[in-house]
């Protein structure tokens, strides 16, 4: 039995996914360099929307341009990120502290302090609601394709995520930049060795991250509507699910664990109700970690 | 000698100079700040028993906390049980629960270890959440009855810290026992590197189990004291936000480091309760001074390896051959 | 204002005369608490603004002379733990005679015991929990319950046709009891609920939900949301090209739903206890003052705080002013009766504690909230 509406839980399943996908690639991108979870990265992604949002109401440009704005701010916020919560603590680097639990897991509490203090400062800068948005510059333009309909916003997210994830490919397969990226997430040591600058191939990681993840804020806040402090929290957990899902190490694998969320909570959606679909996917990834205890798509480095 | 002296002060700090201090000037207000430190205080010292000395970051403490004050809601008010019987029967519970739900993802290392905590703690807070038949769901639980016996003595501020207060301090006994001894130092061998441990005899797969399960027994136990001393808790209470505020009362202590993770409890809480005054402003403070902590003293506030001497010189605890002190396998 | 509260207002300045005498300059204090920072950090801000304001223009009036209310406000977060601290702290303040808040039912009612424990009145301006009041004698709300909301929304979708409604509704309490006393009410008059969807907080996309609803083909939807859920929902209805008519809870009723969701949330239907184009002069004062002062048209929520202050003041007057204690507070409070507030005539009924108020119809035409005659 062929029913047209299980087709368009797939799509409504699929466009959740995408906006996983979006944030995951900028998220999985600086784990893989520093191996440490980076909890602001949703405040990048925040702040990428309130960029965009904020020269909307103030320029009104086309919409290339206000994502141009959102690329531009995010690569700041990134560059500072990376100075504030992360520099600091590569300051140890004696054997000891390599190895200490404590000492790893300090980074993680850095950036946490630094998310709480951002997301806070944009409470009392623009208040804690959301924000209004020009009807114009909302990605939601119904297309109806046959019996199915989508929006406008769909269609870019999935453009932006294949070319995120292609450009990024492109970047770290074919690029100077890129070639000292994986040769620090490989081994810092050993890149630090031959001779690559570790520390500028860091911020670069983190600027390239920080432009995506906040692209990917402006893009699913302008297509759900709703541009507000706390915005990155819950699919900034998604994309971590979906990064660890994943492998860790793998980009494409993330998009696709990301992908595999966003359809297993709109099923489950169509079957039970929806409070069940995000425990679906957090079934998911328990069974996932159970049966393959590195991810889908892991595997290059099994001991991290 | 010096080992009693130090438990005698502790003792007296903690049972008659603070409660003292609190009923003469600080009145309900200090008292409830103080009650629900002690309860993150028992979820802190379990959670680092798991993050800090095994080095299994866990990320879902939150939801073990819950089903443990759940169970002593239900049965408090559905089977009228009394608070003795609820604690241990909540830790129970949670630490079956813990051990139901670890031992798929025992295997996992890392960070795919935190993860799956992760997702195990949002399972259990959106069941919580959702299971409206069982847990009332979001219109949570109200009327717990608090910590009283009949005859004995009411609900109290009083008798609510008293409650907490031991509670924590056998915590604080039995965890330390169990981190500062040859136990203790097989923990740190998994967390160390997990492959050498095994190969040295160490079945490092009981280890995390074992540690997990009285990490969750610890925290049903803080759950069921949090729902008899609050007397309505609602799904909301256990969100992932709160495991996050666990580990980062953990971090700013100390990994690994048992006092670290009370001052860290004592800082997290007491800090924004401090700061009232300044309204508004109060959780950015609060943000910093959990960055600057973190930016001057990366292995916490009290590191694990200071921590470990002064347990040794003070209380004679952390393995010492000639008191035969310790745990051996 | 009715007659019966002229008189009763008459006895109380007559009341406050007669022991002014000998009240110089004493300060009773209220405490509020409500979230100031977090994730409900929005509706925190509208109370305050509105209890300031309640608060100074009572100092002002001078119906108390020789009395200053001082308001003491605290930030919750919207996180039980803190919500309990706060109760604490304003019961040891020997100052408070009655306290407000907290925002959410969670909140409040993790902080209810112990103001009943302390003999503390506590007044909330939007705990809508069934169970709220049932706690103590010193809980009260001045919001309606969906009890009566939901009845009444459904007679009318009953009444324009809509047999077959899909009710969608958030999975907190306050959705819980939305959920209820509508699917109660369809059923009684002979309805049929299509299909029932609680989505979780913090949901985003309702498209899997609306999906599902559309395959359920009912003649309406009722949605019980905020307005920030409710704006998204409304968006992607459109955007999915689902005609059905909406009916909405009083909890859309904010201007910031209009500039959120623009033409999207035309054609809903919805209901209210606060009107901004009220007529009545003492509304058209309030929203003109609150402007003044903040920029901004008050809404539902800023409305529910600035009568919750008022109630409580007018109850510290009846309880004597100067000389409130919290016992003559509390039953100050519980005698209540056809208080004139800006969300209309507010009672307490004697046992439950509930209150009873008048909801009026609207529909959102062109981007306005237009009163239904």
């Amino acid at each position: 039995m062929f029913d047209i509406f299980f087709v368009q839980q797939l799509v409504n399943g699929l466009s959740v996914g995408f906006i996983y996908a979006l944030m995951a690639i900028g998220f999985t991108l600086i784990f893989g360099v520093l191996n440490v979870v980076n909890f602001a990265h949703g405040e990048v992604y925040m702040i990428g929307a309130y960029a965009g949002w904020l020269s909307i109401t103030i320029f009104a440009p086309p919409l290339f341009v206000v994502i141009l704005v959102a690329l531009a701010i995010g690569a700041l916020a990134g560059f500072g990120l990376e100075r504030i919560a992360f520099k600091p603590f590569r300051r140890f680097r004696d054997e000891a502290s390599l190895k200490s639990k404590a000492m790893r897991e300090a980074t993680l509490l850095s950036s946490l302090a630094i998310s709480i203090i951002v997301r806070e400062l944009a409470e009392k800068i623009f208040g804690s609601n959301m924000q209004t948005i020009p009807q114009d510059y909302l990605l939601l333009t119904p297309i109806q394709i046959g019996p199915l309909s989508f929006a406008s916003g769909q269609f870019l997210i999935f453009g932006l995520s294949i070319v995120m994830l292609g450009g990024l490919q492109w970047l770290l397969k074919r690029t100077q930049v890129g070639l000292s990226i994986r040769a620090v997430a490989n081994n810092p040591m050993g890149a630090t060795y031959v001779g690559i600058n570790t520390e500028r191939t860091i911020i670069a990681t983190f600027v390239i991250g920080s432009t995506l993840g906040a692209a990917a804020g402006l893009v699913v806040g302008l297509y759900q509507g709703a541009i507000f402090p706390a915005m990155g929290f819950a699919p900034g957990i998604k994309a971590f699910v979906a990064m660890v899902m994943g492998g860790l190490s793998s980009i494409g694998g993330a998009v696709v664990c990301a992908i595999i969320l966003g359809v297993a909570e709109s099923v489950t959606t169509s079957f039970f109700a929806q409070g069940w679909g995000d425990l679906v996917a957090y079934v998911f990834l328990v069974m996932t970690l159970i049966f393959f205890p590195t991810g889908l798509f892991g595997g290059g480095r099994d001991r991290v | 000698m010096r080992r009693s002296l130090s438990i005698l002060v502790i003792f007296i700090a903690i049972f008659v100079v603070l409660p003292g201090i609190l009923a003469v000037v600080g009145g309900g207000y200090w008292f409830r700040v103080t009650t629900t430190i002690g309860v993150f205080a028992i979820l802190t010292m379990s959670a680092n028993l798991v993050s800090g000395t095994t080095g299994l970051m866990t990320l879902g403490h939150a939801g073990f906390y819950g089903i443990g004050a759940y169970t002593a809601a239900l049965l408090a008010t559905g089977l009228h049980w009394p608070f003795y019987l609820t604690l241990p029967v909540a830790g129970a519970v949670t630490a079956c629960f813990g051990i139901l739900l670890a031992l798929p993802t025992m295997r996992l290392i890392g960070i795919y270890f935190a993860v799956a905590t992760l997702g195990l703690g949002e399972i259990i807070h959106l069941t919580l959440l959702n299971w409206v038949g069982f847990t009332r769901g979001p219109m949570g639980i109200s009327a717990i009855p608090g910590i009283a016996l009949d005859g004995l003595f009411a609900a109290s501020d009083m008798g609510n810290y008293y409650a907490v207060a031991i509670t924590a301090a056998l915590t604080a006994f039995v965890l330390g026992r169990l981190a500062h001894s040859y136990y203790g130092n097989a923990l740190r061998a998994v967390r160390e590197d997990d492959q050498c441990a095994a190969s040295m005899g160490l079945n490092v797969v009981r280890l995390k189990i074992q540690s997990f399960a009285f990490a969750c027994f610890f925290a049903g136990v803080a759950g069921a004291l949090w729902a008899h001393t609050t007397g309505y808790i609602s799904p909301g209470d256990f969100r992932f936000s709160e495991s996050i505020l666990i580990l980062a009362m953990i971090v700013v202590g100390g990994l690994g480091s048992l006092p670290g993770a009370i001052v860290g409890a004592v800082i997290l809480l007491g800090l924004p309760e401090v700061l009232r005054p300044i309204g508004d402003y109060r959780m950015i403070v609060v943000g910093a001074v959990m960055f600057l902590s973190i930016l001057f003293l990366p292995r916490g506030l009290l590191g694990e390896t200071s921590v470990l001497s002064l347990m040794r010189r003070q209380f004679g605890l952390a393995w010492d051959n000639a008191k035969q002190l310790g745990w051996r396998q | 204002m009715t007659k019966q509260c002229r008189t009763l207002l008459a006895t109380m300045c007559l009341a406050i005369f007669s022991c002014g005498a000998y009240a110089q300059n004493k300060t009773v204090a209220i405490g509020y608490q409500a979230p100031l920072s977090g994730e409900h950090a929005q509706y925190g801000v509208l109370f305050r603004n509105s209890a300031t304001l309640a608060i100074e223009n009572f100092n002002k009036s001078g119906k108390l002379p020789g009395v200053t209310i001082q308001l003491k406000f605290e930030d919750s977060k919207s996180d039980a733990k803190e919500g309990v601290n706060i109760a604490k702290k304003f019961s040891d303040d020997q100052s408070i005679v009655a306290a407000i808040g907290d925002f959410s039912s969670g909140v409040s009612m993790a902080a209810a015991p112990v103001y009943a424990q302390n003999k503390l009145a506590q007044l909330s301006q939007t705990a809508s929990h069934p169970d709220f009041v049932k706690i103590s004698e010193y809980q009260f709300r001045n919001i309606t319950t969906q009890a009566y909301e939901g009845p009444l929304i459904a007679n009318w979708a009953n009444a324009n046709g809509a047999k077959k409604i899909a009710i969608v509704a958030i999975q907190n309490d306050w959705g819980q009891s939305v959920v209820k006393y509508f699917a109660d009410a369809v059923k009684a008059n002979g309805g049929e609920v299509t299909e029932t969807e609680m989505f979780n907080p913090g949901t985003r996309d309702f498209r899997s939900i609306l999906t599902k609803i559309a395959r359920s083909n009912p003649d309406a939807i009722y949605l019980g949301s905020f307005y920030e859920d409710g704006s998204a929902f409304l968006q992607q209805k459109v955007q999915m090209g689902i005609k059905q008519q909406v009916y909405a809870t009083s909890s859309l009723y904010e201007q910031k739903l209009l500039d959120l969701a623009g033409p999207a949330a035309n054609n809903v239907y919805l209901s209210t206890t606060f009107l901004v184009e009220s007529p009545e002069p003492h509304v058209q004062a309030f929203v003109k003052e609150y402007e003044g002062r903040y920029g901004s048209k008050p809404q539902m929520f800023a409305a529910q705080a600035f009568d919750a202050t008022n109630i409580v003041l007018n109850s510290i007057v009846a309880a004597g002013g100067a000389n409130a204690t919290r016992a003559k507070v509390r039953d100050a409070l519980a005698a209540t009766k056809d208080f004139p507030g800006v969300t209309g005539i507010t009672s307490f009924d004697p046992k439950t504690r509930e209150p009873s108020k008048i909801l009026t119809k609207l529909q959102i035409q062109n981007g306005k909230y237009v009163l239904l005659k």
